[in-house]
């Protein structure tokens, strides 16, 4: 392979692992926070791609779906939020596994009943359109603004979790609530608004990766297991984990599909079960 | 006196008439996905079933009981136990997957119910596999295939690299262009089989497709893997240097749409197009859009084929299970896709295959045909009905 | 600590007696139905052994069905082998992947056992649907039941053969209730409640968790014949994950912990699913719900609420009696 087409598909591997990394980091940090296991993570990136569709048929435009979608997820997530995952934060792994679960039936079904089973798409604006030629290659504009977004938000919340005091509350709260709340932090005012922002990033994910992949209803189970993989590989409540971990994945899910599509397969799997058998903190856990 | 005594007796004998044709009324078992992945080709098929029995006013001469597969082999299977050991069907019609379609054939077969398989494309279930039982109105993963080999020679692209998703499907219908493309002269350079329902990025194959320098790509991909896969074609900006070809469910009319002007441009071959300029298909495609608001795909002509060859059937005489099955293959008309008939070597569908190229139109994408090839056939391919 | 109580015994039988009852006066669609109640009340009291008892949930248990039933479609289908031998070789082959799959994640649990049971379930998926010689995603036909002409039986007959699923899950049930009420069962809850406990007490409890998984596999394998054989055809969607999560929903619904519980729950559910897919296309949502509410409620499921009710009432009775 000549070195273009190594440039074309790190790129190809760099946007998927944004993509992946958008949706990780709102997991694993409601994981390593909240203790709390959202399977339905999944099923609110999947409204994201919906409403985004609706939103840009409604008024016409991409960059209303870009703004609106996430907000109107972290709605729905604040109703799941008061309604279900309070009561259940302390209920244990098993049931909110299986609460979860059940809610990517009903938002699997709420999705078909709203907007039917046939794949919905989203048009790329124009201003985003098209190819872009650099350095000899060609790689769709859309897919580096994807790459764009992605970094742009790891930039923003590695200041945020590092540089202000609410990210300083948020690693305090990941690596000891009790103590974090009995040095007087408003632990579940924090979790909330952390909640939020997760179910934010997975609805962007959602409207991000709607032009690329369309809104199809099984979107929400697809994405689901090389997410948790990524969180379990990355290591709870981290964004230096889901940074590294949307990278390995990412990596090995692309390039292994360009150079050996049959091993690629079962690569993230396998690779899921040696860290849990060898090192189940994941690589970079918040908590040592 | 005696006039009026006639006038009764006649009336009465129409009226006995009348009612023991409706006593003969044909029991239809619907076996279509109405979940799911595929639940928007079953309502697609289903749509056009009916129109083509209320378009011959037989609606009253047909009870349809309506299952669901789910698209999963054991629940089609249970389904179709109820409809044939319950329900008492004399026929069923449907069946959108193959998986579904292996699952029910030794059942089918055994049991002795005629079954009109409206979507399936499994080149063995009129292959090794066929039956006597079971008639395929819709197409093979063979034939729908084949007609692009030469056509692309023809156009003189000489090697060509090929994608599709990894599982039997995707195998057969690469197989079977391959098969064509090569023997007519052709070279393929390259392939890879995407992981199935799973892929959603096809970056990475797209990379490697360019960088094995073909003269053409050829791909199967149906339903939202097509519109991902053209999409993204597109936007890698292969198009002018690399065209796109395909079997013809990459751009099907069902949800070209999606795909906008990605689309514009791709050739690909199909039993069936909404632009064919025939009066039978003029007529179809009017009175579905009447009803339904929208062009009919490849998916309602099937439905509306089943139908009619099931009327064919019954017209020709066939009131029960074993008569039906006689007289399915050997129903013949031109219908909306053009002549149809039923091989019976085979069972399987002969028809046209169009080779059409997506263009824009007013208000949104058509399809222009640039090529016909008449009367495809499959090979026996081991089946022994004769 | 599994208790064989009165009650239990007495839901055994009704439910078993229902059951045979409603196959026999039924009709042939109630046939399948107790089939299909059949395949999945064995997986659920499989993975009630572990999960219920062992606190080990698994998302894995479709595909340790899927090895058993691919392992006899191997058998009788490619090699010919007959039925009876192959179907004991399978079972065994699910006992033996599931013993690996257990003594891996041995020290792993809560999310991350969960995690690495679907990782392997996965790989056992993928495995299946890409191997052409068996069929991938088109699946493998012609799959026998047992000949049993000799005995005069017709296992072609679905009542026959419903009937024999239901002898089967009483058989599971019977030996998922001895295995528990063992020694092992006894250090198998002894490891649910305090891991390190029991490891300061000797034992290994890695070890202790993968024979508890290999057994529960044994069972999960005898699911997986009368799945292979009910159809007479498997396909590699027996494997995925979410037929795993399917009858996880299963045993919550009846009542985890209980063994009763989910063969309860696999009625239910079976009937449930047949009934809301008449009304409606959209019966994932009614399920979802339902998995919803009954985890809010408190997670006992059907019958291990009604035995938590009985269980009040007992103990306000003995009160009153007392005061």
């Amino acid at each position: 392979m000549d070195s273009g087409v190594w440039a074309l598909q790190l790129l190809n591997a760099l946007q998927y692992s944004m993509l992946l990394f958008l949706l990780s980091i709102g997991l694993t940090v409601i994981l390593g926070l909240l203790h709390f296991v959202n399977l339905a993570h999944g099923a609110l990136y999947m409204m994201g791609a919906y409403l985004g569709v609706s939103v840009a048929m409604a008024t016409g435009s991409y960059w209303a779906a870009l703004f609106l979608a996430p907000l109107l997820v972290t709605v729905i997530g604040a109703v799941l939020y008061f309604a279900l995952i309070e009561r259940l934060r302390h209920s244990g792994p098993m049931n909110q596994v299986l609460v979860t679960f059940g809610l990517i039936f009903v938002f699997l079904d709420v999705v078909r009943l709203l907007w039917g089973d046939i794949a919905l798409g989203l048009d790329v604006p124009p201003l985003l359109a098209g190819t872009a030629h650099f350095f000899g290659i060609a790689f769709p504009t859309y897919r580096l603004f994807i790459i764009f977004v992605g970094l742009l938000v790891m930039a923003l919340l590695w200041v945020v979790l590092a540089r202000t005091q609410i990210g300083a509350m948020i690693r305090a709260g990941v690596e000891n609530s009790d103590m974090a709340a009995a040095m007087g932090i408003n632990v579940g005012r924090l979790f909330f608004a952390v909640f939020c922002v997760g179910c934010a990033l997975a609805g962007l994910a959602g409207v991000v990766a709607a032009p690329v992949l369309s809104a199809t209803t099984g979107m929400g189970v697809s994405i689901l297991v090389p997410t948790l993989i990524v969180v379990v590989i990355g290591g709870l409540g981290s964004l230096e984990g889901a940074i590294v971990g949307s990278l390995i994945v990412g990596f090995i899910e692309t390039v292994g599909a360009a150079l050996a599509p049959n091993v690629a397969a079962i690569s993230s799997y396998v690779l899921l079960a040696a860290i849990l058998i060898l090192r189940p903190q994941g690589l970079i856990p918040a908590r040592g | 006196m005696r006039h009026l005594f006639a006038t009764i007796a006649v009336a009465a004998f129409a009226t006995a008439s009348v009612s023991q044709a409706a006593l003969a009324e044909t029991k239809v078992g619907l076996l279509l996905p109405k979940s799911g992945t595929y639940a928007a080709l079953g309502n697609e098929i289903e749509a056009g079933f009916n129109l083509a029995l209320e378009e011959a006013g037989r609606t009253g001469d047909f009870t349809i009981v309506a299952e669901d597969t789910e698209v999963k082999p054991p629940v089609g299977l249970a389904k179709a136990r109820k409809l044939v050991l319950q329900d008492n069907v004399d026929v069923i019609v449907g069946i959108v997957s193959s998986g579904v379609l292996g699952a029910l054939r030794d059942f089918i077969d055994g049991a002795e119910v005629p079954l009109i398989v409206a979507n399936a494309g499994n080149n063995a279930a009129t292959g090794a596999a066929c039956s006597p039982y079971i008639v395929r109105v819709s197409f093979s993963n063979g034939q729908v295939n084949r007609p692009m080999g030469p056509w692309l020679v023809d156009k003189g692209i000489k090697k060509v690299y090929t994608l599709a998703p990894d599982y039997a499907a995707g195998h057969q219908m690469i197989e079977s262009f391959t098969a064509a493309y090569e023997a007519a002269g052709g070279e393929v350079i390259g392939g890879e089989f995407t992981p199935f329902g799973q892929t959603k990025d096809f970056g990475p194959y797209l990379t490697n497709a360019k960088a094995a320098g073909p003269d053409a790509v050829f791909v199967f991909y149906a339903g939202g893997e097509a519109i991902s896969f053209v999409k993204q074609y597109g936007s890698f900006g292969l198009a002018p240097d690399l065209p796109l070809f395909g079997s013809g469910f990459l751009t099907s009319p069902l949800y070209v749409g999606a795909e906008g002007d990605a689309a514009i441009g791709v050739v690909a071959s199909l039993h069936y197009i909404p632009t064919l300029d025939t009066p039978e298909n003029k007529a179809f495609v009017e009175a579905f859009k009447a009803k339904f608001d929208r062009p009919p795909s490849e998916y309602a002509v099937q439905g509306y084929d089943a139908a009619r060859v099931l009327l064919g059937a019954i017209d020709a005489g066939a009131t029960d299970r074993a008569s039906i099955a006689a007289a399915l293959p050997k129903v013949k008309y031109t219908g909306p896709r053009g002549p149809l008939e039923i091989d019976p070597a085979t069972n399987n569908v002969v028809q046209n295959i169009y080779i059409y190229e997506t263009v824009k139109a007013d208000n949104g994408l058509t399809q222009k045909i640039v090529g016909t090839v008449e009367g495809v056939r499959d090979d026996p391919n081991g089946c022994m009905l004769q | 600590m599994f208790h064989q109580t009165v009650t239990r015994s007495l839901v055994l039988a009704a439910t078993l007696a229902g059951l045979a009852l409603y196959a026999i006066f039924g009709g042939f669609f109630a046939r399948e139905i107790v089939a299909e109640i059949a395949i999945l009340a064995v997986l659920a009291i499989s993975l009630d052994v572990v999960a219920g008892f062992g606190g080990m949930v698994s998302l894995g248990h479709g595909a340790i069905m899927g090895v058993s039933a691919y392992s006899y479609g191997v058998l009788t289908v490619i090699y010919g082998l007959p039925p009876l031998p192959s179907a004991l070789a399978a079972v065994a082959a699910a006992a033996v992947f599931g013993t690996l799959v257990g003594w891996v994640t041995g020290r792993s649990s809560g999310i991350f056992f969960i995690m690495a049971t679907l990782a392997f379930g996965q790989m056992a998926y993928t495995l299946v649907f890409k191997s052409r010689w068996l069929g991938g995603d088109d699946g493998m036909a012609g799959l026998p039941r047992f000949d049993l002409a000799w005995l005069g039986i017709d296992m072609g007959s679905s009542l026959t053969f419903a009937l024999f699923a239901i002898l089967l899950i009483a058989a599971s049930y019977i030996a998922a209730a001895w295995v528990l009420r063992s020694a092992f069962g006894r250090t198998l809850a002894g490891i649910h409640a305090n891991e390190s406990r029991m490891k300061a007490l000797g034992v290994n409890t890695v070890i202790h968790r993968a024979r508890a998984m290999g057994f529960s596999s044994l069972l999960a394998g005898v699911a997986g014949i009368v799945a292979a054989q009910h159809t007479q055809y498997i396909s590699p969607e027996l494997l995925f994950w979410t037929v795993s999560g399917e009858v996880l929903i299963v045993v919550i619904l009846g009542g985890i912990g209980t063994l009763i519980g989910p063969m309860v729950g696999a009625v239910a559910f079976v009937l449930l699913k047949h009934q809301a897919s008449n009304y409606t296309d959209y019966w994932h949502m009614v399920i979802g719900l339902i998995l919803i509410a009954v985890v809010v409620a408190g997670g006992r499921g059907l019958y291990g609420q009604a035995e938590h009710w009985l269980g009040r009432g007992a103990r306000k009775a003995e009160g009153l009696r007392r005061a």
